[in-house]
């Protein structure tokens, strides 16, 4: 069991407020199986000053609602001179679809930065790799690697090329000929799963980091095919805390049994026991 | 008006009538430290701090899925993760030592002489104000509830952690019987000088999609303001028929949710799933309960006990 407390020394409950909710695909109350994607904004200063790439909040649904349980959601974007927090979210169950209709103008209770986020060290050859809406907690860590002036390759993956939402943000930050796409359907970037692409990309370039988000199969199937270079994967569990107190959150490392929260939610791809 | 909150639950003296539920909070260093970044609140808010479940070999916990969000409430399947008392005592005793609040630590076994070494390590921890005997965790195969079903069984637990100690002896009963009272009695007897009332309720979550259960023992604890209306009839019932005190706990998340505990028969209280919502649930109750007390015009905290008709 880890003693560390540090990791999220910062975390505070603010009240954040809700600015914008952008449905980024067209919201249906019935097709529980059609991905639904949208990005929440909320002004809450302190914490866009406060987050590193990688981490998350665990934010509270709207009183009244049934739902006692925050949900936690890494942090995709963040502007300091706004104070704006941008998340982005794939309605997966009641309570990412209540978020998903939360009022502009709504405070709500957000605790966080929480966790530990990605360490690229001073990687300069780096690729990302996103899957669906696994793209979004590595936009600050492609941030931080452009402000660097790091190497990057990053490879997004999606069902479809609408749902490739994050990929305007990355063309903002890369060259496009190193945003890479992959779709399930083919409908943009090659026909194919993200691991395709990487593995393409590994024939030509030696990577000193790599860092992965989505799917677990494909962290799993990244993590192996990178010998070598310092591979992170962010995990994603249901919690219930959010700060280590309660151990829903645990999975298996080569070294312990480790919390999500708080040990992460990004790791080191070998010691997680896939 | 000043309100005197202070209660003595079966010999532990609690400065207000509240504690947590034993693993919601871990050891409740998380919380402390989260509270102090808000320069609000410290653990000796609380009367008492109540530790996750500590067993003498560490436990590893239950594999898969831990926890389901249902309607009000959630579900559990945790499985008593712990490092074990050596550990614990090392550690988290070591950091509690200095927070200034009494600790009620939470005790599981598998078998009843397993509890018994548990407490006799503890015994020699002066940081140790009472103790919690779980005989009601619904997420563990041998020992847990097994003991907390049947009265004998529950007594023999209780006679052989009595031996060990003279501090206070909570045990913690499972609402998952037929009739809690007799289990109530049975351990009163075997020398508990308080109840804990109660564990989650045992249920289930099915995914229709995968058409799979959710969590690979199938049953797990249920909490969360959906069982509230259990645990009050549970702690009414039991305080009808014992005359040692009782920690109500079950759903509580508001002022007046703690005002129906005590008159149901509670003498203190726990906070659990509410504080995963709210985390600083707890302390603030804690304020709201004398100002309860005071629009009210009760002077003294513990007037309200079984107080109901």
């Amino acid at each position: 069991m880890c003693e560390q407390s540090a990791v999220n020394s910062l975390a505070q409950d603010h009240r954040a407020l809700v600015v914008r909710i952008i449905h980024l695909t067209e919201p249906s109350d019935f097709d529980s199986k059609g991905v639904q994607l949208f990005q929440i904004d909320l002004e809450a200063g302190e914490l866009a000053a406060q987050v590193q790439p990688g981490q998350f909040v665990h934010m509270a649904l709207p009183q009244g609602s049934p739902h006692i349980l925050r949900r936690p959601i890494s942090v995709y974007k963040r502007d300091i001179f706004t104070g704006i927090v941008s998340l982005l979210i794939q309605i997966m169950g009641d309570g990412t679809r209540c978020l998903s209709s939360l009022e502009t103008g709504t405070h709500i209770p957000v605790l966080g930065p929480l966790g530990r986020g990605w360490n690229s060290g001073n990687s300069h050859s780096c690729l990302l790799v996103g899957g669906g809406v696994g793209a979004a907690p590595l936009y600050l860590l492609a941030e931080q690697l452009a402000a660097r002036g790091a190497h990057v390759d990053v490879v997004l993956g999606a069902a479809t090329a609408d749902l490739l939402v994050c990929e305007k943000s990355y063309t903002g930050l890369f060259s496009s000929e190193h945003v890479h796409l992959a779709t399930d359907d083919g409908s943009k970037g090659i026909k194919g799963f993200t691991t395709h692409v990487v593995a393409r990309l590994m024939q030509d370039c030696t990577y000193q980091y790599v860092a992965t988000c989505g799917p677990e199969p494909m962290l799993k199937a990244v993590v192996l095919q990178q010998p070598g270079a310092i591979i992170e994967v962010s995990l994603e569990r249901r919690m219930a805390c959010g700060i280590g107190a309660c151990l829903s959150c645990t999975f298996d490392s080569t070294q312990s049994r480790l919390r999500a929260c708080l040990d992460g939610p990004v790791f080191d791809g070998r010691e997680v026991c896939w | 008006m000043s309100v005197n909150l202070a209660v003595n639950l079966g010999g532990l003296g609690m400065k207000n009538p509240y504690t947590v539920a034993s693993g919601t909070f871990g050891s409740g260093r998380e919380y402390a430290e989260l509270w102090a970044r808000h320069d609000q609140y410290s653990l000796n808010t609380l009367g008492a701090l109540t530790t996750k479940g500590v067993s003498l070999e560490p436990w590893v916990g239950n594999p898969g899925v831990r926890i389901a969000e249902t309607a009000s409430g959630m579900l559990n399947s945790i499985g008593l993760q712990n490092p074990g008392v050596e550990h614990f005592c090392h550690h988290d005793l070591v950091w509690l030592s200095s927070q200034d609040v009494p600790v009620i630590v939470n005790v599981s076994g598998h078998r009843s002489n397993e509890y018994a070494q548990v407490i006799r390590r503890l015994e020699q921890e002066a940081a140790v104000a009472a103790y919690e005997v779980n005989i009601s965790c619904p997420n563990v195969d041998s020992g847990g509830m097994s003991f907390g079903t049947d009265p004998d069984a529950a007594a023999e637990v209780v006679v052989a952690c009595r031996k060990e100690t003279r501090k206070p002896l909570l045990v913690k009963l499972t609402p998952n019987v037929t009739d809690i009272t007799q289990i109530a009695c049975a351990v009163q007897e075997a020398g508990a000088d308080a109840l804990s009332l109660i564990n989650t309720v045992a249920g289930m979550a099915i995914d229709p999609l995968t058409r799979t259960r959710v969590f690979e023992r199938g049953v797990a604890g249920l909490s969360g303001p959906a069982i509230k209306p259990v645990a009050l009839l549970a702690v009414y019932r039991t305080a009808q028929v014992v005359s040692i005190p009782i920690l109500g706990m079950g759903g509580i998340r508001t002022v007046t949710d703690v005002v129906e505990f005590l008159l149901a028969g509670a003498t203190a209280v726990a906070i659990g799933t509410a504080s995963f919502g709210d985390p600083f649930c707890a302390p603030r109750l804690v304020a709201e309960l004398a100002h309860w007390c005071e629009t009210e015009g009760v002077r003294c905290v513990s007037e309200l006990t079984r107080s109901a008709i």
